[in-house]
């Protein structure tokens, strides 16, 4: 029974390594096949400004979306990120409109996302409940809890904050910059030192990894706090980029992140998958809705567009998963 | 299966279930006693009908999620789905000019059909429910946006179908029939037929189930083309009681189902649940948020409230049953790592 359950889950070899591999060759494949399309058709979505913002703009996101990843590589998932996205904002928001400096603020809003994804991890790790219900009840609390504390009322924030203080491109450059540092950060991180790759032996199976001498536990409750810090991180890129702060903000943030990581080959069954696969997967889904616009397909469609390449992508694998089972 | 397999931690013994729904029960009676005397006119015929009413769609939907869950799958599309199904149903009836009941008789099967598109992904494909469902959860959502370009409405619906959201029969709310009819279908499937029993042991087991000879694949399509159906016609109840379909119908349906269903004392791994604790789940979060618009003090923010206490009842609950397990598992010293 206990080979049986298993075996869904049993430890790549070599011909599932080369399928994994094949599966960010073919995301990156569409997306460039999706980018070859627009610079014949609409070299207008090349400009480099606007290109500039809408990417500072995605960088939040991506940010999130690395964190998920990981979660979903331990085999855990995390959709309160939304929320906790939301009440780092509203914290910082206040804190800096209260007059605080705003590199503390900043910096306390990075502290409270850690401290929001420590106590998923505790929930999670220390209790052993289900990651989906403890972070389902999770996000409804943060949510609502910010609604009956703000009542939909935007913060205003002080001069200084928005870019850092510094002239609109510089701080697009040092947004987007920090988002692909920690993405090459944890790309590298999980391939090469050994915390990364504990990731993916707790994710292929958490008991044979115990036996091996490794604490899953203590590494689940890590990937929380990392998911957190990195949530809190995102807020304050996003907070920068504007002069106000919606409480409403980051919502269906999770799934986005969970569909761009999926998207980008990451199996949610744990242990598979690269943060270069996420980060193909995650463009092609950023890119695929201003392309469109650009292509003439109306913004309606987007997300029913969405919805079907996610769809496609996780078909691929399916068809994958079934001719390796023949 | 032995002992030590991840499994049998998650499978309570009968017991700890009903113990769970007792404690439930008694939350809803204390709910019960708490706003019939803090709260103005809770107990009213017309209060309590209401209540049945805005609460009758989550219903629904938490009560054939039920089977979904009790597979070990989930269903993330169904608030989608809710707002797809309006869509069509105004669009059938207004731009394609068709009779109300063909359009919602029509507007039932599109239901089934975007279930059975769930149910071909998770069964035929082996794809995980919750990747599955979050596209369609995309991609349904999307569906409705697009046919209403974004901002149209569908409004002017006629009297004769504007009663089955605001109408009554025989003393009851319309819905109230509905809910019960669909409990009593799912409460017999799940508790007294061999049929739906099968559920249950496809997500105690999956493998068990297959060498049992059970033919999983079919009816746990079974659960996901059943969720279609019904949100199907929760549709229809929630376009008549408000009296317009847009694309937003239904937004956040899933998790608030969803919630009730874990509330209810369903194991989220599958195996474990029944319709009882369910239906007491939905109770529970119903008559908190609408007895909390009946006390002044609260009335302004009675859904953030709600919102809020069900998060941290749902953290409690899970808290509460994992100390009382392990508690348990130390008392008969058998306790696994």
């Amino acid at each position: 029974m206990t080979d049986a359950a298993r075996s869904p889950a049993a430890p790549p070899n070599r011909s599932q390594q080369r399928l994994e591999l094949s599966r960010e060759t073919s995301v990156t494949a569409v997306l460039l096949v999706l980018l070859a399309t627009l610079a014949v058709l609409a070299p207008g979505f090349f400009e480099p400004q606007p290109l500039l913002s809408r990417l500072t703009a995605a960088a939040p996101r991506l940010i999130v979306t690395c964190g998920i990843a990981v979660v979903l590589l331990t085999r855990q998932i995390d959709i309160s990120v939304g929320s906790l996205f939301a009440v780092c904002s509203v914290a910082a928001g206040i804190l800096s409109a209260r007059g605080m400096p705003p590199a503390f603020a900043l910096a306390l809003a990075v502290l409270l996302g850690a401290a929001g994804g420590a106590f998923n991890g505790f929930l999670v790790a220390g209790l052993r409940l289900p990651s989906i219900v403890v972070t389902l009840a999770t996000m409804v609390t943060w949510r609502e809890a910010l609604r009956l504390a703000r009542q939909g009322i935007f913060i205003n924030l002080p001069d200084g904050i928005q870019w850092f203080g510094l002239p609109m491109v510089a701080g697009q450059w040092i947004v987007c910059g920090t988002a692909l540092l920690v993405l090459a950060g944890m790309a590298i991180g999980l391939r090469h030192l050994a915390g990364g790759r504990h990731v993916y032996a707790v994710g292929s199976d958490a008991e044979a990894a115990r036996l091996a001498g490794l604490h899953p536990n203590r590494l689940t409750f890590g990937v929380f706090v990392l998911l957190g810090t990195l949530t809190g991180l995102a807020a304050v890129l996003n907070l920068v980029q504007s002069p106000q702060v919606d409480p409403a903000t980051g919502r269906a943030l999770e799934l986005e992140a969970i569909a761009a990581a999926v998207v980008g080959g990451i199996a949610v069954s744990g242990g598979r998958g690269s943060l270069w696969g996420v980060f193909a997967g995650f463009l092609l889904l950023a890119c695929i809705g201003p392309a469109l616009t650009y292509l003439g397909v109306k913004p309606y469609w987007d997300r029913a567009i969405q919805g079907l390449v996610i769809l496609l992508a996780v078909l691929a694998e399916g068809f994958r998963r079934k001719r390796t089972a023949r | 299966m032995s002992p030590d397999s991840p499994k049998s931690a998650t499978i309570q013994p009968k017991g700890s279930l009903r113990s769970h729904e007792a404690i439930l029960f008694l939350v809803v009676l204390l709910e019960l006693v708490l706003f019939s005397s803090a709260g103005r006119n809770f107990l009213t015929p017309d209060n309590l009908t209401n209540l049945v009413r805005h609460s009758a769609e989550i219903g629904l939907i938490a009560l054939v999620m039920l089977p979904v869950i009790l597979t070990g799958g989930i269903d993330l599309s169904v608030g989608s789905l809710l707002g797809l199904c309006a869509v069509v149903f105004g669009k059938l009836w207004r731009d394609a000019g068709w009779p109300w009941p063909v359009a919602a008789a029509a507007t039932v099967a599109v239901g089934a059909g975007c279930g059975g598109i769930n149910a071909l992904l998770v069964t035929r494909f082996r794809l995980p429910p919750l990747i599955v469902t979050l596209g369609t959860f995309s991609l349904f959502r999307g569906l409705a946006e697009a046919l209403t370009r974004g901002t149209d409405a569908f409004t002017n619906f006629p009297e004769s179908f504007l009663r089955l959201g605001q109408g009554g029969l025989a003393g009851l709310p319309v819905q109230a029939w509905i809910l019960a009819l669909v409990a009593v279908v799912i409460g017999l499937l799940v508790h007294r037929g061999t049929w739906g029993r099968s559920w249950r042991v496809i997500g105690f087991a999956p493998e068990g189930a297959r060498y049992a000879g059970l033919p999983v694949a079919q009816r746990t399509a079974a659960a996901y083309v059943a969720t279609g159906l019904v949100v199907g016609i929760a549709a229809l109840t929630y376009t008549a009681r408000l009296g317009t379909a847009k694309a937003d119908a239904g937004m956040g349906y899933e998790l608030a189902a969803i919630t009730a269903v874990v509330l209810g004392g369903t194991s989220i791994f599958g195996g474990v649940g029944s319709v009882h604790g369910t239906l007491l789940g939905v109770a529970a979060m119903a008559i908190l948020t609408n007895g909390l618009t009946r006390i002044p003090a609260t009335l302004s923010f009675a859904g953030e409230l709600s919102g809020l206490f069900t998060g941290v009842v749902l953290i409690l609950a899970l808290t509460a049953s994992t100390l009382s397990r392990w508690w348990a598992e130390r008392r008969t010293k058998q306790a696994p790592p």
